[in-house]
């Protein structure tokens, strides 16, 4: 395969192609590539201390932050990560008015890490039994309702799982277009009733508990391990939930979890609903229906009978010919394809593609809080961004919610940063670039491999060539034409 | 391959739409807005977001209190946890959450205004049409992104691409009121589509941050490379999001230099902020206002937003931490725009994505539901008063959707921001191609603004 194809695999793949990266996936093909990423699980991220030295809770997510960056840049299982945090991005933790602790945070992304290429249906198990789940939307603790105190059991967890990490509002076909009633209107995937039924069902579920401690019916919150269930504070009587399925009464916690994950698992809405998204994602903002429904059959049978089989799914996204066109010439991609860096993507690209050296303490993390997003720290359960955002020409455009006016001018500040000051823990190694400097057009040519496929608009390099011209030594012309290059439009969308 | 277009100066602001789509002039033929520095009018809104209970932001202080006691249990708030009652000019007495003692003071001084149950709506819904389906419902009620929109864009059926500022900005924006191209709609929350219009992108900016560009100096090597950067984003592009994000960085180029050059004008302001995210974001909004004349506007939006309101859970604990924030912030924007002498011209304003079912949870929280009472505040407001009425405080009873309290709205957002726009200056023919829905309400004015 051609290094622009190469290239052009690994920006949908990874955290960005490094020359390395590049010739590597050159000699061993797709297919070979994408066996050992499926087998590949290298990046962890460090446990850390419930309690600070003072006794009161540890807050601190700036450690776990910072080994995520080093990770991007660095850790092999670059496929890994990347899906891992696409997950992470479905199904919302976060610090801001959630979840405090910083420990909880190294566990719940171990599920997404360890489930990345496995089954949906796992995804699904391990978060909704996950501590920090059950924290941030209230699923712990959610005792069954008490009528002498007027109460009822809370909806939260009920009805994100269904509208945001499983199903979404309306009833999908699949290649993605909604399903529509004798007059033309969408069908709910659910309404309010399904959502009290379905509180009802995941009642009874609390904290793991703590070492040293004993158990109760409500624990207090603690983040490692799965919740277990207290069957007294379950509600036991018949609900009638999702797809109309009528979960009998008498059961216990654990089996009503098991009938719910049944009854997801059976809505034809979910490989669609899914796979768009993940699809928009890694590839492209706004997919054609054929290639969702491509997809989407493959979330939906694997092949084997099974569904919700993520390798295959993944497979299917990064191999279809939708995908690879342009792998031969941009020419051949359609103007609507690809999308926007968002700006953890955006960092880690840079920092690959610029050799960077990143240290155990590092403020990478901050620069992308800067550009509207804080890892693990979404604004709510919604994320960073929106799978239905658009552009203001209204083609799909998720990553472009985040993208404003400010954010816009801080990411130019940014690269700016990077190229001309420096960035806290962050080593760079300019001397590729530099090394060729003599010959502009060999400069361009390799900045243009590194950070767009090998195609660069006669625009673009008659802009990068004017601010190389006005400097002379080839560390600034170095520096010119990357600033050029990384705070162009052309750069921020992958294509 | 894209052909290199001739430089197209970057002051021009890119709006979303074509010279083809403006040409269809939503409005007509404007009348004259009387212009001048004394008529300056701007709308700002707090957006709560989360869906704020405001069963528990104001509480009547009437026979219905045995009501709310028992029927909200472990949310009840005690008379300890409340303010003083507050008698109304119109509707029964309040007390505010004991963590809101400044708006309570500002409603007692009739300066500010409870506008009661008001969600989204299509048309005046009775319970017996919501529940047999017999007349149009707003879109996924009780869904976060959707009613936040339907409260943005005030177009409850969905699927609107433009929020009902973005198209009041736009009105503003063809009516020539505004001297210059700087954006009628500033977000200090990012992008919002409640300040998206058909020709109107928002410009966002954060707290204390510059738009400017670092890097640059006067040196022609510094100046080449500016020229370059800023060139490119003016070639325009073939690939449609390369020229949608060029679209923003151009805006923000423009934007940055009239915001820059307006703000070097700022004085200090002698009013105490609170230091809350959103009380830095209402100081910058003070200080635009403060410069308003050099930046050429006579009418501007701005939005502000505060999160965390979604208390499925240990609500009490939350709204205790989250209301103090928005009392004083509030409170002191009101009290910098009497220092700028604009109070009577500046009207804010909150929403919110829904309010929370009357009912508790088992976990002490609450969850979502629709009708929710709002507060209006600024100099021009005929405070003190309650507008609309409270709902019965009955569970099933003849407000609610179901059993749990989910209040229907007795006024619609469209009406509730009509009222507004009026005020801010969209004459009375121009309403409609603002708030579409309005024409199915009786009333277009709530009156609070006079």
């Amino acid at each position: 395969m051609s290094a622009r194809a190469a290239a052009r695999f690994l920006d949908q793949s990874s955290w960005g192609p490094t020359p390395s990266s590049i010739a590597e996936l050159q000699s061993r093909g797709i297919d070979n590539w994408l066996a050992e990423q499926f087998a590949m699980n290298t990046s962890d991220l460090p446990d850390q201390e419930i309690l600070t030295s003072a006794g009161i809770s540890n807050n601190n997510l700036a450690p776990v932050q910072a080994a995520f960056f080093q990770n991007a840049v660095s850790e092999p299982d670059q496929l890994r990560q990347r899906v891992a945090f696409i997950l992470s991005q479905i199904w919302v933790v976060s610090a801001t008015s959630g979840v405090s602790p910083a420990y909880a945070y190294p566990p719940y992304w171990r599920i997404f890490r360890d489930n990345a290429f496995g089954n949906y249906r796992d995804v699904i198990k391990a978060v909704t039994l996950s501590p920090a789940m059950g924290r941030y939307l209230n699923m712990a603790n959610n005792n069954k309702g008490n009528a002498s105190l007027g109460t009822s059991p809370n909806e939260n967890y009920a009805r994100e799982l269904m509208q945001l990490f499983t199903l979404g509002l309306t009833q999908l076909h699949l290649d993605g277009t909604p399903v529509l009633d004798a007059n033309n209107n969408p069908i709910p995937t659910y309404d309010q009733s399904v959502v009290t039924n379905m509180a009802r069902l995941l009642t009874g579920w609390t904290y793991p508990t703590a070492p040293g401690t004993a158990a109760k019916n409500n624990n207090p919150a603690y983040y490692f391990g799965q919740m277990f269930a207290v069957n007294a504070d379950h509600d036991t009587t018949s609900k009638t939930i999702v797809g109309n399925v009528k979960v009998s009464a008498s059961q216990s916690a654990e089996q009503d979890l098991e009938s719910l994950l049944d009854a997801l698992m059976a809505q034809p809405t979910m490989a669609p609903f899914i796979s768009q998204q993940l699809i928009q994602h890694l590839v492209t903002s706004n997919p054609s229906p054929a290639y969702i429904q491509r997809v989407a059959q493959v979330f939906q049978d694997d092949g084997t009978g099974t569904a919700g089989n993520l390798q295959a799914v993944i497979t299917a996204i990064l191999t279809d010919p939708e995908a690879r066109a342009g792998d031969a010439s941009a020419s051949a991609i359609t103007p609507t394809f690809g999308h926007l860096r968002e700006p953890i993507l955006f960092m880690a690209n840079v920092l690959r593609g610029l050799s960077a050296t990143v240290a155990a303490t590092n403020s990478v993390a901050g620069t992308a809080s800067n550009l509207g997003e804080n890892l693990f720290y979404a604004p709510s359960v919604f994320s960073y961004f929106s799978p239905q955002s658009r552009t203001a020409k209204g083609l799909y455009g998720p990553e472009f919610q985040i993208y404003s006016t400010q954010t816009a001018a801080l990411r130019a500040n940014a690269v700016n940063t990077l190229i001309y000051g420096t960035l806290g823990g962050v080593k760079l190694d300019l001397s590729p670039f530099t090394a060729l400097a003599g010959n502009s057009s060999q400069l361009l040519d390799y900045i243009a491999q590194v950070f767009l496929h090998g195609s660069m608009s006669t625009q673009l390099e008659s802009a990068a060539m004017s601010a190389m011209n006005a400097v002379s030594a080839p560390v600034t012309k170095a520096q010119a034409a990357l600033y050029i290059v990384l705070t162009s439009s052309e750069y921020q969308i992958v294509q | 391959m894209v052909t290199r277009r001739n430089f197209l100066s970057t002051s021009i602001r890119v709006g979303s739409a074509t010279v083809g789509s403006l040409a269809l002039r939503p409005f007509g033929l404007l009348p004259a807005l009387a212009q001048n520095g004394s008529n300056y009018r701007a709308l700002v809104c707090v957006f709560l977001f989360g869906g704020n209970d405001s069963n528990n932001t104001v509480v009547p202080m009437d026979s219905s209190f045995s009501a709310y006691t028992s029927l909200r249990g472990s949310l009840a708030l005690s008379s300890t946890e409340l303010t003083a009652a507050i008698s109304s000019a119109s509707g029964p007495p309040i007390a505010f959450h004991g963590k809101l003692p400044e708006l309570a003071s500002l409603y007692g001084s009739k300066e500010l205004a409870v506008v009661a149950n008001v969600g989204p709506l299509v048309q005046p819904l009775t319970q017996t049409q919501y529940k047999n389906q017999q007349a149009a419902i707003p879109l996924n009620l009780f869904s976060h992104s959707d009613q936040q929109l339907a409260w943005q864009t005030s177009i409850a059926q969905g699927h609107s691409p433009t929020g009902w500022a973005g198209r009041a900005a736009d009105y503003i924006s063809q009516s020539g009121v505004n001297s210059s191209g700087f954006p009628a709609f500033v977000s200090l929350a990012g992008n919002a589509v409640e300040g998206t219009g058909a020709s109107t992108q928002p410009v966002a900016i954060g707290p204390g941050q510059s738009l400017q560009l670092t890097g640059f100096s006067s040196s022609s090597e510094s100046q080449t490379r500016l020229n370059a950067l800023t060139g490119l984003i003016a070639d325009g592009s073939g690939v449609a999001l390369v020229q949608a994000a060029d679209d923003v960085l151009a805006n923000s180029i423009s934007d940055a230099n009239a915001l820059s050059s307006a703000l070097a004008k700022a004085t200090k302001l002698n009013t105490t902020f609170p230091n809350t995210s959103l009380g830095a974001q209402l100081q910058q909004v003070a200080q635009i206002i403060q410069v308003q004349s050099y930046l050429g506007m006579s009418r501007q939006i701005f939005f502000c937003s505060l999160g965390g309101f979604d208390t499925h859970a240990n609500e009490l604990p939350t709204l205790n931490t989250l209301y103090p924030q928005l009392s004083a912030a509030l409170a002191a924007f009101y009290s910098a725009t009497q220092e700028l002498g604009v109070a009577q011209n500046v009207t804010t304003f909150t929403e919110s994505d829904f309010s929370r079912t009357f009912q508790p949870t088992t976990a002490g929280g609450s969850d979502h539901a629709w009708g929710s009472h709002h507060l209006v505040l600024g100099g021009a407001v005929q405070g003190g008063k309650i507008y609309g009425s409270f709902p019965t405080f009955q569970l099933g009873g003849p407000d609610d959707t179901d059993v749990r309290g989910r209040w229907i709205p007795t006024i619609s957002i469209e009406q509730y921001g009509a009222t507004l726009s009026s005020w801010f200056g969209i004459p009375a023919s121009a309403l409609a191609a603002v708030f579409p829905n309005l024409a199915n309400f009786a009333s277009s004015n709530l009156g609070f603004l006079g």
